[in-house]
């Protein structure tokens, strides 16, 4: 009887062993808990979105709808050919986005997209006023000019109503939104090679766009250091890391979309 | 902004004196672990007295005595169970009131009055199932029977009393009713609207469906030991019989129970859409494909187990090579079911697949595709149980012909309506497809009510081909058994994470912040490491209690007469 205990017990190890494994191998998902972000007054539009950017990933749990294109609509890639949503924000709302994008967070039964179903829940109730805006702002850089700023942080709507969207424009550094102009202006050509003429201390940007995907073009703007380009190890350290806080997002955008045509 | 700011001083506030530390695992392993041990040995002693009454019923009704010890050794095992369900209890009751005293003084404060009225029922309960099993040879016959019958049903309904009041706390945690907030004093919260929250009734249901599958399983695993430690034919035989009652029970009730779970669904979708998403699509959306694996596992288990049983009926040759063609109808249905909606991919990913979905995956992974899936998989096991029903006998009714081909309609019928919705929920908006799983549902419903009185009309009087040749199972037809009792166990840990897990950080949902170092919801694979530890804790203890059940009596058996299924 020893040896049938034996294999019960084996089977039964076996059999748990599996299902423990098996929850193992699919992707690990945490529920996390919104924690405070202790933005102050002299946030920066780059911590602004980054921090938006975590609440819609994480704790906000927008990505659960948004970004499957069933549930809701896709914001951060491309929906009914209209472009990300801080592009498509910007084409149908203009200067009244900001406060497009506010309502549809806290009352988003009165802006439903047509064709979706009343489901989000009031994100006001869900996050702290800090982190509706910091979703707003990260949403605005999405292919649209982030318009938020430190003193909307805490700001209900009440407030907004008085204080129309156009307040703030934080991409007030410099009016272009011509690419080549901004490459030039923010002395990217001093390091990078374009149409073949410049000093190759950067990675050139003739050809990028088959080198590297927009997204990281991006972040190689971002974070300059975090990922240094194979080749270039000894200039490591020699790109500005303030472009973030130099270029609006809608110029960072233009940058971006224009260097990744390139190929 | 009030309720941020309120939250936000419920947090400085709970940060003294809320949470107790526990060493090695923390508060909340200790409180899993103690939680879910209880809750199995609870659902076993809760779901062993529905089957047991039923079965004395009919030893009474059928004058067949095999039924009457049958029912007694189901009640054996509750007796040991139950001990082990109120140390459990305890033990929760002490890490709930040292690990978490201001959740549970919460608790407490609202639901005071029906936790005395939980003991109280508790002692009553504990007293009836004494007399019950103690009293079973004394009152053997005539009128005294049938009180001793009436133990039983007593036993049942103070059982379910107590499991309604618990519900109704645990409930009250994922739904507390509309106007109870942050700042409401728990003084202000009437017990009985507490108790009969949204989610209270389809909880109950559930777990009392649920009990039964569960208590059906584990008694399939006890008559699987005791098969291959038998060292008599008679008592081989015996326990052969006993496995096969106990996995028909739970077959045939798990087969329903996902009815009861879409009600669940429905209700804690209505009572908060952002919980509803968060348990089906959000971080909890993948828990639902370890479900079908485990789920795909039960089907193939009892349907082997099945197919192998048929070997020892004679008649059944005629049907076996059917089984082969219902093996690659599941295989084919847990495919689907297992697979998954949509894939983590980082933007790059979805470039490349040109969206967010794969486009094999989004074929397969959609709800149309899983809801025909399982509605399938349930008719082809409903046909293996009628099939081997069937398989020793011979119907006399004049009508068997058109009986049978009523039936086969009826089947091809339901199969037919599963697909065509199946099919159809690709071309039409999601909020029409949603309604689409209901006509599912009925239709293999109406076909497994409709054939199965269809089938008892039928076999009435029918002549046998020969007696079913009781113990005459190979081995590995008991290791089957074996796996469905640990995957339901494993299951019901699994699906006991969903439900507590959706509530994320509050311990009461927008009531009762959860503030302690454990405040976010684990991943799937920390979930699955403490749900096997609460598996092998709770199968260790029932092995114990099978040698219990072993020393306690050895049952004197006989062959069991043809068609005793």
């Amino acid at each position: 009887m020893w040896l049938t205990n034996l294999k019960i017990g084996i089977l039964g190890l076996a059999v748990i062993a599996f299902y423990t494994a098996v929850a193992h191998v699919i992707p690990q998902l945490e529920s996390e808990v919104p924690q405070d972000l202790a933005l102050g007054s002299d946030v920066t539009v780059d911590e602004l979105i980054a921090a938006g950017e975590g609440v819609f990933t994480g704790a906000g749990i927008c990505t659960t709808c948004h970004g499957l294109g069933t549930r809701a609509p896709n914001l951060r890639t491309d929906h009914a050919g209209l472009g990300t949503i801080g592009a498509r924000c910007v084409a149908a709302f203009g200067s009244d986005c900001r406060t497009y994008l506010y309502t549809s967070l806290t009352n988003p039964g009165d802006s439903i997209v047509p064709g979706f179903e009343n489901i989000m829940p009031n994100m006001g109730q869900q996050l702290p006023q800090d982190q509706v805006w910091a979703v707003i702002a990260y949403l605005q850089s999405l292919g649209g000019e982030v318009t938020v700023t430190a003193a909307d942080l805490s700001q209900e709507s009440a407030d907004l109503a008085a204080a129309p969207a156009a307040a703030a424009p934080v991409a007030a550094r410099t009016e272009t939104m011509d690419p080549r102009e901004l490459l030039t202006e923010k002395t990217c050509t001093v390091c990078h090679v374009i149409d073949g003429a410049g000093p190759p201390i950067g990675p050139p940007f003739d050809g990028i766009g088959s080198r590297l995907t927009a997204e990281k073009i991006r972040q190689s703007i971002l974070d300059p250091n975090g990922e240094v380009t194979e080749g270039y190890e000894q200039f490591a350290g020699t790109m500005p890391a303030t472009f973030g806080q130099q270029l609006s997002a809608a110029q960072l955008e233009a940058i971006v979309q224009f260097l990744a045509a390139r190929k | 902004m009030m309720t941020n700011a309120l939250s936000l001083a419920q947090t400085v506030a709970d940060t003294a004196g809320a949470y107790g530390h526990f060493p090695g695992i923390g508060a909340r392993g200790a409180v899993w672990i103690a939680a879910e041990v209880h809750l199995m040995f609870a659902a076993f002693v809760l779901g062993v007295p529905m089957f047991a009454v039923i079965t004395e019923l009919i030893g009474i009704v059928g004058k067949d005595s095999k039924y009457d010890r049958l029912s007694k050794e189901f009640t054996r095992l509750l007796v040991f169970a139950y001990s082990a369900t109120a140390l459990w209890g305890a033990v929760l009751v002490f890490f709930l009131t040292t690990l978490y005293p201001r959740f549970w003084g919460h608790m407490a404060q609202i639901f005071g009055l029906s936790m005395w009225i939980y003991v109280g029922l508790f002692f009553v309960e504990s007293f009836t199932l004494y007399m019950y099993y103690y009293g079973w040879e004394r009152w053997k016959a005539g009128r005294a029977k049938w009180m001793h019958w009436g133990l039983g049903v007593l036993l049942n309904v103070w059982g379910t009393a107590v499991m309604f009041i618990a519900n109704g706390w645990l409930t009250y945690m994922m739904s507390p009713p509309e106007g109870v907030t942050a700042e409401t004093l728990p003084a202000e919260v009437g017990l009985w609207n507490a108790l009969a929250n949204a989610t209270w009734m389809p909880i109950n249901i559930h777990r009392l469906i649920a009990n039964a599958v569960f208590g059906g399983s584990i008694v399939a695993a006890y008559a699987a030991y005791r098969f291959l430690a038998a060292r008599t034919d008679e008592e081989r035989a015996h326990y052969d019989w006993m496995g096969y009652v106990g996995n028909f029970i739970a077959i045939s009730t798990f087969i329903v129970l996902p009815f009861a779970g879409y009600w669940l669904g429905r209700e804690i979708y209505e009572y908060n859409q952002q919980m509803g998403i968060t348990m089906m699509g959000g971080f909890m959306s993948w828990l639902w494909i370890v479900q079908a694996v485990l789920i795909g596992i039960l089907f193939l288990a009892a349907n082997y187990y099945l197919w192998i049983g048929m070997a020892r009926i004679p008649g059944a040759e005629r049907f076996m090579p059917y089984t082969k063609w219902m093996l690659l109808i599941l295989v084919i249905g847990w495919i689907v079911w297992s697979t998954p909606h949509t894939m983590i991919a980082s933007r790059e990913e979805m470039a490349a697949m040109g969206g967010s979905h794969h486009p094999f995956l989004s074929v397969l992974g959609v709800m149309s595709a899983k809801n025909t899936a399982v509605n399938i998989m349930i008719l082809t096991t409903f046909l293996s149980f009628l099939l081997y029903r069937r398989a020793n006998k011979e119907p006399t009714v004049d009508w068997a012909k058109t009986g049978t081909l009523v039936e086969g309609i009826m089947l091809a019928l339901a199969a037919g309506v599963v697909v065509f919705y199946g099919v159809l929920g690709y071309f039409v908006e999601a909020s029409v497809r949603i309604g689409f799983s209901v006509y599912q549902v009925l239709a293999v419903l109406a076909c497994i009510l409709f054939v199965t009185v269809t089938d008892l009309s039928l076999l009435r009087g029918a002549k046998s081909r020969g007696a079913i040749r009781w113990g005459q199972m190979p081995a590995r037809s008991q290791y089957a058994l074996f796996v469905l009792a640990v995957t339901f166990t494993w299951l019901m840990g699994l699906m006991g994470f969903a439900r507590s897990g959706i509530r994320q950080h509050w311990h009461v949902w927008g009531v009762i912040r959860d503030t302690s170092e454990f405040a976010a919801t684990p991943a799937l694979g920390y979930a699955a490491n403490m749900i096997s530890v609460c598996v092998l804790v709770f199968l260790t203890l029932v092995a114990f209690i099978f040698w219990l059940g072993g020393l306690a009596e050895r049952v004197v058996t006989k062959p069991a007469t043809a068609g005793g299924s």
